[in-house]
């Protein structure tokens, strides 16, 4: 890997100040200071020598019980930025160390817009103040909770903080805890000529898609301005990584983006692969592709049965859902599972294909052309539609790379990234497929997007089917869960290997590593530290949904209600992928 | 017309019914339950799933989805019940007019699940009364229904006052029956599995 950007750093802020940390993964990585990283962040964001142009994440760790820190400077709590760079299709870290129990931070919102919604999970999660950020509270967490979740202090099971109880009056009190003040949030009650309303959207309401809750600031019908609550769907998804051993983490991930399956699967067993070093075989790498594809196609039609359903359009969603339901034939054929099927392994899947499988999967595919087809006459060339879409929602490139969009989002407002294209990862280089982009932007664009990727997708299954290679189905590596058992009855080593990789699981090899796929909703990342035992140290969950939904203030203001709902619609987000 | 309710009996007269005005409510109240359109994570994918044309639970009544909890007579607990969502599923309920059931859809709902972690409330019935459990994760759509008719079964032999002049008051309910016991014969006959490697 090209560690030039670490070299282009240490010339501009000194040798002294930028210390380069090796990696897993080959992620250029370099630790600063505090006081340098808003210059070094915004001179890469405008970096001559390619740009990156998004903040793709934002996240800390909590070093205090780490033990292998090798080669790091001392920390109590690091923070880690991840920026993204289209022109180099390269990614940097920046970490800067803290000490103290709870350290503080200069906030870094100036340089990136993004960096908002960010900097206030770090705050709820770690109790690590930024200093200068707009809007310091917490994002996930109710606003009674005590305490940081994430630091290790904190206790991770419900079942060790007592029983939960919740009298009326309690319920009552909570409530008017999460009462909206407009005052907190800089925004005036009245303007010069009359009163603004204060219209209350969520969390239970059938557009949300889920628990999540928009206040919207309405002159007449005009929205000025939109707060999003978000936190309703918090399930503690990192804090159980650190508490489940590195294979039974695995149905955690599926229940990340409900609707995506195995899609979830992938970025973890992937980042679990690429810090112990192991390499699947070919027959694996093409059922993930081909599982992975489905889902794809089944989280899509969810999207796009939902999306039509908002706006008003009933009986396409029942329509797709029924093709789903065929889609999930195939996956209870192969799995056994329907929504969570939680079927890959570290190191290959958890059983080869049932006989049979190709006359279901060929069925399905000639079954779905016929269908998008009849969708595009129904949705897509439907005056109605285009009357409640185009237009509404438009995100410009350069915005949608500010902000943090990905996927089909930020394929829909031009510009061409897919992971599995640009990077491509476990064997999507074997296949041939089209990056579909849109060119305005808005909701129907990201709709377009959605329906071109199904055909795609379609096309990729097809290649599967034609040409699925023949061998294993898990790797024989010792670390591949759960071992192989052929031979354990024969020598001692691998029995011993065995027993100890079905109970205590597998222990990875200190090391950090982040793997981002192409998620159905954008880019799926984990970045795994180990700390060289059969639990993660640190696991943080990088989702596509945190970072457009926090876009939605951005794309409905001077637009009206049921515009909102259009561009709700038109995101494609799920809620346990935004609060995790 | 589905008249095997206790009570409700066609008689030899054709479309002519004969019942006790109590046996009359409850077999209507059996087949009119209208779910709130409400949903807390996975589960609620599933429930949506079942109200679409393969699973259809207008078959037993209730097709009518309201999403106010004014208009509702079922609240379907599906999915996680987080800490931050607990006093709104709480306030929801209690908007509900009686008669009012609860159908608690998943593991998460039921018990915590896979989620014993600080922001899930481990089983919703910490404070709500629950009517039916549902066990999955998620529930299948077919055990979803499955819970469905059980609750309609419980809501048919359910007896409550006329009015609050005529007859004794107070809602009596029916003994929460355990599937699990009650299936277990029929389980216990399945001595031969499928093998995974065909279809």
């Amino acid at each position: 890997m090209d560690q030039g950007v670490l070299r282009e750093l240490a010339d501009r802020f000194g040798q002294a100040a930028v210390l380069a940390q090796p990696t897993r993964d080959g992620i250029p990585t370099a630790w600063v200071s505090s006081e340098l990283l808003a210059a070094v962040l915004r001179y890469l964001k405008s970096s001559p020598k390619g740009a990156y142009p998004m903040l793709w994440d934002i996240t800390a760790i909590d070093e205090r019980t780490r033990v292998h820190r090798e080669g790091q400077p001392p920390s109590d709590f690091t923070v880690v930025y991840h920026l993204l760079s289209l022109e180099r299709n390269e990614d940097v870290r920046i970490k800067v160390a803290l000490s103290g129990e709870h350290p503080s931070i200069g906030s870094v919102t100036t340089v990136y817009s993004n960096a908002d919604w960010y900097e206030r999970e770090v705050w709820d999660m770690f109790g690590i103040t930024f200093d200068g950020h707009p809007h310091p509270f917490r994002i996930l967490m109710p606003p009674w909770w005590e305490g940081h979740p994430l630091r290790k202090e904190h206790p991770a099971r419900a079942t060790e903080m007592g029983p939960f109880q919740m009298s009326s009056e309690d319920a009552a009190r909570m409530l008017s805890m999460m009462e909206f003040r407009p005052e907190d949030w800089g925004m005036k009650r009245e303007s010069q000529e009359h009163e603004f309303m204060f219209l209350n959207f969520g969390p239970q309401h059938p557009s949300t898609h889920g628990v999540l809750r928009f206040v919207t600031q309405l002159d007449g019908e005009e929205i000025v301005d939109v707060v999003p609550e978000i936190g309703f769907h918090h399930r503690g998804a990192e804090k159980m990584g650190e508490r489940q051993s590195w294979h039974t983490y695995i149905p955690y991930t599926d229940r990340i983006d409900y609707l995506g399956g195995v899609l979830n699967n992938f970025p973890y067993v992937l980042a679990v692969e690429t810090l112990a070093g192991i390499t699947v075989p070919d027959r694996a790498k093409v059922i993930r592709i081909m599982m992975a594809e489905i889902f794809r196609i089944i989280s899509h039609l969810v999207y796009f049965g939902t999306f039509t359903a908002d706006i008003g359009q009933m009986s396409m969603v029942f329509w797709m859902f029924t093709d789903r339901e065929r889609a999930f034939d195939i996956v209870e054929a192969v799995t056994g599972g329907r929504m969570h099927p939680a079927w890959f392994r570290i190191g290959g899947v958890a059983q080869d294909l049932p006989s049979g499988w190709d006359t279901m999967v060929r069925d399905f595919c000639a079954y779905m052309h016929k269908r998008l087809r009849d969708y595009d006459a129904s949705v897509m060339k439907n005056r109605m539609v285009k009357a409640r879409m185009v237009g509404i929602g438009t995100v410009s490139a350069q915005e949608a790379l500010e902000w943090g969009a990905t996927g089909p989002f930020l394929r829909g407002s031009g510009v061409s990234y897919d992971i599995r294209k640009n990077r491509p990862y476990g064997g999507y280089d074997m296949f041939q497929f089209d990056v579909p982009t849109a060119a305005h932007g808005d909701s129907y664009d990201r709709l377009a997007v959605h329906v071109e990727e199904m055909h795609q997708s379609l096309r990729i299954i097809e290649q599967c089917l034609a040409g699925m290679p023949a061998g294993p189905y898990k790797s024989d590596h010792p670390l591949a869960t759960p071992p192989r058992k052929e031979r354990t009855m024969h020598d001692i080593e691998t029995l011993i290997n065995h027993f100890l990789g079905v109970s205590w699981g597998p222990v990875i090899p200190p090391g950090e590593a982040t793997f981002v796929t192409e998620g159905s909703k954008g880019n799926h990342g984990y970045y795994l530290v180990s700390d060289g035992g059969t639990m993660s140290y640190r696991t943080r969950i990088r989702t596509p949904s945190f970072a457009h939904i926090q876009m939605v203030p951005m794309m409905s203001r001077g637009l009206t209600v049921p515009d909102l709902v259009t561009i709700l619609g038109s995101i494609d987000y799920v809620l346990a992928d935004l609060d995790r | 017309m589905h008249a095997e309710s206790a009570g409700v009996r066609a008689s030899t007269y054709g479309d002519l019914y004969l019942a006790r005005r109590a046996d009359l409510l409850a077999w209507s109240r059996k087949y009119s339950i209208w779910p709130f359109n409400f949903g807390l994570s996975c589960c609620y994918v599933e429930m949506a799933t079942s109200i679409t044309s393969k699973y259809d639970i207008a078959r037993f009544g209730s097709e009518i989805i309201r999403g106010s909890p004014r208009e509702a007579d079922l609240m379907v607990v599906a999915g996680t019940v987080f800490v931050k969502m607990a006093p709104l599923v709480l306030h929801m309920y209690e908007q509900m007019m009686e008669p009012r059931w609860v159908i608690c859809m998943g593991s998460c709902a039921g018990s915590g699940g896979m989620y014993d972690i600080y922001s899930v409330v481990q089983g919703v019935d910490t404070f709500l009364p629950v009517d039916v459990y549902v066990q999955g994760c998620p529930p299948s759509p077919d055990a979803f229904i499955r819970g469905l008719v059980l609750l309609g079964e419980a809501v048919a032999s359910e007896k409550r006052p006329l009015s609050w002049l005529v007859g004794p008051q107070g809602v009596v309910r029916s003994a929460k029956p355990s599937l699990r016991d009650a299936m277990r014969p029929e389980r216990q006959k399945q001595t031969d599995l499928r093998s995974p490697d065909g279809l």
